[in-house]
């Protein structure tokens, strides 16, 4: 019934067609500006993987919508018929749930092996990956903690003396580990730009892996409700070239120095004095 | 006007339910109600191993924390023996027996209230706080938990045995209409024989009693022996 | 004089105690901690006292609605029975009854009454984001009506067609007379109506500023408000298990002559996989709350990793009950769906075993994927794989729905009533709700959406597209048979073509939003988003004017126009359209035996009743 009808056929031609509309148009117009941008190599890996959902995604909408819009438009009952009267008897269609079932799983199954894929491949894909991470970049790295606290994201440069600074700035075409912790509640740290998110948690080193590729900066904002001023917990970050970084860094050190001696020393984790009901 | 039913605002019909549904339905509910109640501690069953497994500050188990095997033992062991009173007396009903089911049941919901007592005395004497790190809550949560669904139960067992007292001997003889439900304002009663209700309930109490029992010898295993 | 007849047991001496027992409460609260109180806090709170004051308000509210009555009658040895009053009239509908046709409408109202309040709190939340910057809440305020609107909706919903639908129907589908455990039943909403009363209080205890999930250790360090979300969720988790239970147990046992499990409407399919879910889910759900309230009443350690707790256990037990919770809230949307296709298409539903097989693998599916709610939170990281693997897997059964659906379309001759139009709606936003969800199941994308506006739109794509959707398709189709008036069709398209159109216009871009980087709840945004902002305000404004389009229609239609419904307006083959509109108080006079599913269209037998004799179970009357 199903695949002899013309209805069949029609919806099969709008579902094909309406795909290979639509597909171009997703592939070349929507999948390069799909979020975040293209600043970071997980970033750039984090674009592909949403145009890649989209794909998969396309002939499935296609058809489900244009089999909406023409059921409602060809099976609709005539406009005034007052009498009821019954639509065939049908309760199923083996062939046609078949199929339905093959192609979804086959969908789902090449979304789950291409995410894990896409995860592994990219060191985490910019996720926070938990202390230690099974996937992580090869060669040297540029440590930095992220710690959390209400309200304010602060950062540790553990190689460069530990200092402690209020602003995040990164080398351009250096891996970095971002070893995310927090002193109070949870937080999140969104890089948006760099595609990086990580959760704050108190006691924990949630590391992020990112490749900043591109100069300028990006914005970080707290994405886990961390309270009354959760709102403002927002930050501007910077990448610059290498050797501006290495300025930077040093003016830092030379600014913080006389602070250095109060902070803890360096630590995958902190533990305040438990101070309940702070704030 | 429809063939299935009329217009009607009388309650009697609803309530001429026969006994053999509503025994259906208490066996079914407690075994509903149980695999809830597995769910429910479960939540602490994974509290423990995963706190235990995190140590976090290193405070998961301070040596100074000491769960007092004796009484804990002691708890549980009343809670067991509870239960299998309770499915004795629940088969001696089956059986017919009501004069056996009585006896046992008290036994049972004795034993089952000393546990609750001995719990109580447990919590008094323990010698450590629930500031004491992630142990001492897991303990203090779970059996203090533990204990109000024991008490819970012991609340059923003691309604299953007092209309069992109430109705001794009454045999298939009705009752004043009205007058068992407390509600003088009542003209009728939806159950003919209150005591035909006590054996399906016995049943389903035994079952659900049982099941508690288990989840009490697991709390004992992890919390006294682990 | 009797107690009762004192008493009086109704809605008044019920508010009484409550009021009473709550001053009792934190009377006794502050006797138990007494000075003590500088050692639970710095400042000047007393949990203690608070908790205290919510159960014994709860109880006495409880006693005061009669419900004490039985538990200590029994106690006493007294036979069960299954009234408590026969009350005729109006005055049932304001206590305790037994009846499962005026729990129903009970529901339908108590639950809307705070469905309403949980929906002007959005529109609160959106008059603060038409400025990017603070416009007139402060902070603690904002967080306060987020995490009202977000905590109420997921507490009342939980039982939004399940409460007034499954209870009014389920019986009459399956030919009983009752639900198993009626006096369960007018607890479980007596309980929601506590719970939802207490949530309000949060107002007068300074708020919490956790959102709908309080997340340890942010709601261990949250003031005296953070109690009221508490018990709050405490008790709906107790009306949830208690719901679950007794609809589980009615379907197995109560179920008429040849009503065999092949035969179940598919709407008590949706109610026994929302129900096992309800059933296991609420007690962990219950358990993490016991767990909090010990942390923050008796300073145990669950949640607090400076003293050998960790807030992870936190996350794992929310989202252990949190993922079933979502598919609570979306299943019986589906039975709706599935049960309102069928009779405006009037076709069979097509694949009646797939969609079952569906309901029941998402019920089943649920309790295996909570942990993609922590893709970036770096707990079990190297899980993450399975999780993503199990969540994409959830999108096959949840595909059998859909398919199911349109096969019922399939040929059919389509009327475009009002109920027909929300459920067709439902498709169309539970597709993009289910479309949105790919991006966060997969770890990658997730790191751009996870708590961004996307999620936040993605999941009221499925929640309020979904579950909104079809208890307005419920509403239309079965409202009429529970009152035996009908709805204004016309106010009802106008209804319907408004909220579909606004509600498309206020999620659809903040999809986009999200995308371009804006986090949920927060009280001040990027400035460029505001455009974009203030455009999803406008149309959440009008979205909820169309909620007073059907208040409107509602009151129009069924206290003034008062249009007789008839027996079988629909022309539906399904049992409930065979009684009188509204059904007898008795449901059945003889109860029926059933021969067929509900859906015999263009069969012909024609009727879902058998053909033989009917043939009684129940004893006869007296
Ligand atoms: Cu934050």
């Amino acid at each position: 019934m199903w695949s002899r009808s013309s209805d069949g056929r029609r919806i099969a031609a709008i579902t094909v067609i309406g795909t290979a509309i639509v597909l171009p148009l997703v592939v070349f117009v929507l999948g390069p500006n799909m979020p975040p941008g293209k600043a970071t190599e997980v970033a750039k890996g984090q674009v592909t993987d949403n145009t890649v959902l989209l794909v998969v995604m396309t002939p499935f909408t296609v058809f489900i919508l244009g089999y909406l819009v023409y059921a409602i438009v060809v099976f609709r009952a005539p406009k005034g018929e007052t009498e009821l009267r019954d639509g065939a008897s049908m309760r199923g269609h083996m062939p046609s749930q078949i199929a339905w079932l093959v192609t979804t799983t086959a969908a789902v199954l090449f979304l789950a092996i291409f995410g894990t894929t896409e995860l592994l491949a990219n060191n985490g894909a910019g996720s926070g990956s938990g202390p230690n991470p099974v996937a992580k970049p090869s060669g040297a790295m540029l440590p930095v903690q992220v710690i959390g606290q209400q309200w304010e994201f602060t950062y540790r440069y553990p190689t460069y003396g530990g200092v402690e600074t209020a602003e995040l700035v990164l080398p351009a075409g250096q891996e970095v580990a971002f070893h995310v912790t927090s002193l109070d509640v949870v937080h999140s740290f969104w890089a948006y730009e760099l595609g990086v998110k990580a959760d704050a948690n108190p006691g924990v080193d949630n590391v992020a892996y990112v490749k900043p590729t591109k100069i300028g900066t990006f914005q970080i904002r707290c994405a886990e409700l961390c309270g009354l001023w959760h709102g403002y917990m927002f930050d501007t970050g910077r990448v610059v070239g290498a050797a501006d970084f290495n300025t930077w860094i040093a003016a830092q050190r030379k600014q913080f120095a006389g602070v250095e001696k109060y902070l803890p020393k360096y630590s995958p984790s902190y533990s305040p004095d438990p101070t309940f009901r702070a704030g | 006007m429809s063939e299935l039913a009329h217009h009607s605002t009388d309650y009697s019909v609803v309530e001429s339910e026969s006994p053999q549904v509503m025994a259906r339905n208490l066996r079914v509910a407690s075994q509903l109600w149980a695999s809830a109640t597995v769910f429910f501690f479960f939540a602490f069953l994974f509290a423990y191993f995963y706190l235990r497994s995190l140590n976090s500050q290193h405070l998961w188990h301070p040596h100074t924390v000491k769960a007092p095997v004796g009484l804990g033992t002691v708890i549980t062991a009343c809670v067991v023996v509870s239960a299998l009173a309770g499915w004795y007396a629940a088969r001696r009903l089956e059986a017919g027996d009501e004069r056996s089911w009585r006896s046992a049941g008290i036994a049972a919901l004795a034993l089952g209230l000393a546990a609750v007592v001995l719990q109580i005395v447990e919590f008094w004497t323990i010698g450590f706080g629930p500031t004491e790190g992630g142990f001492a809550s897991v303990f203090l949560g779970w059996t203090g938990l533990y204990i109000l669904f024991v008490l819970g139960t012991m609340y059923w067992l003691e309604t299953l045995l007092a209309t069992s007292f109430r109705y001794r001997g009454a045999g298939a003889a009705g009752h004043e209409p009205g007058e068992a439900s407390g509600d003088p304002g009542r003209t009728g009663d939806d159950i003919d024989r209150p005591i035909s209700l006590v054996r399906p309930g016995a049943g389903a109490f035994a079952f659900y009693w049982a099941v508690l029992a288990v989840i009490g010898v697991a709390t004992w295993l992890i919390l006294y022996l682990l | 004089m009797s107690l009762r007849r004192l008493i009086g047991f109704n809605l008044l001496s019920a508010v009484v105690l409550g009021v009473a027992g709550f001053y009792a409460g934190w009377w006794l609260g502050h006797q138990i901690t007494g000075p003590s109180i500088a050692y639970f806090s710095a400042t000047n709170q007393n949990d203690i006292a608070l908790f205290v004051a919510y159960l014994v308000g709860v109880v006495g509210f409880l006693v005061g609605l009669g419900f004490a009555n039985y538990p200590v009658q029994r106690l006493l040895g007294k036979p069960p029975t299954l009234r408590e009053k026969e009350q005729q009239g109006a005055a049932r509908y304001f206590g305790l009854c037994t009846d499962h046709k005026v729990v129903g409408i009970q529901y339908l109202l108590g639950i809307g009454a705070f469905i309403f309040i949980g929906g002007l709190n959005a529109m609160l939340i959106r008059f603060e984001l038409m400025r990017p910057t603070h416009l007139v809440w402060n902070g603690n305020n904002y967080l306060t009506l987020v995490g009202v609107h977000g905590t109420m909706m997921m507490g009342m919903m939980t039982s939004g067609i399940l409460g007034p639908f499954a209870n009014y129907f389920v019986p009459l589908m399956i030919g009983a007379r009752r639900m198993a455990f009626p006096r369960i039943e007018a607890l479980t909403f007596w309980l929601l109506m506590a719970a939802g009363t207490i949530l309000m209080t949060t107002f007068a205890f300074g708020g919490f500023p956790t959102g709908w999930t309080g997340y340890a250790p942010l709601n261990e360090q949250a003031n005296m408000g953070m109690d009221a979300y508490i018990a709050f969720f405490a008790l709906v988790g107790l009306s949830m298990t208690l719901l679950g239970l007794n609809m589980l147990a009615t379907v197995i046992t109560m179920r008429a002559p040849g009503m065999t499990w092949g035969r179940l409407p598919i709407f008590v399919w949706a109610t026994v996989s929302t129900s096992v879910l309800m059933l296991l889910a609420a007690p962990v759900l219950i358990s993490a709350l016991l767990m909090l309230t010990m942390d923050r009443a008796a300073q145990t350690s669950f949640f607090n990793d400076q003293a050998g707790g960790s807030s992870y256990l936190y996350e794992n037990l929310f989202w252990f009950f949190g993922h079933p919770e979502v598919y609570i809230l979306a299943l019986p949307g589906m039975g709706i769906l599935l049960e309102i296709l069928p009779v405006f298409s009037r076709k069979p539903l097509w694949g009646y075993r797939l969609a079952v097989t569906g309901m029941l693998g998402i019920g089943l599916m649920s309790f295996l994927v909570w942990q993609h709610h922590l893709f970036v939170s770096g707990i079990n990281a190297d899980v993450r794989p399975f999780y993503m693997l199990s969540t994409e897997i959830i999108s096959l059964p949840t595909g059998f729905i859909f398919i199911c659906a349109l096969g019922t379309l399939w040929k059919g001759r389509i009327r475009a009533t009002v109920p027909m139009l929300f459920s067709l709606a439902w498709l169309f936003n539970f597709l993009i709700g289910g479309l949105s969800g790919v991006f966060l199941s997969d770890v990658p994308s997730d790191v751009t959406t996870h708590g961004s506006f996307f999620s936040m739109a993605h999941f009221h794509y499925t929640i309020m597209g979904g579950l909104l959707f079809a208890f307005f398709a419920g509403i239309y189709y079965w409202v009429p048979k529970m009152t035996g008036y009908n709805f204004n069709e016309r106010l009802g398209k106008w209804h319907f073509w408004i909220m579909f159109l606004a509600f498309n216009s206020t999620f659809g871009p903040l999809l986009v939003i999200g995308f371009l980087g804006m986090p949920r709840r927060v009280v001040t945004y990027a400035g460029y988003l505001q455009g974009a902002n203030d455009w999803v305000s406008v149309s959440a404004f009008v979205l909820g004017a169309s909620m007073l389009i059907f208040l409107a229609n509602l009151i129009w239609s069924q206290v003034f126009a008062r249009v007789p419904t008839g027996v079988n307006p629909w022309g539906s083959k399904s049992i409930e359209w065979q009684l009188p509109s509204p059904v007898p108080v008795h449901n059945f006079d003889r109860i029926p035996t059933f021969g067929s599913d509900p859906y015999p269209y263009g069969e012909d037998a024609g009727s879902m009743l058998a053909q033989r004799p009917v043939v009684s179970p129940a004893r006869p009357t007296p």
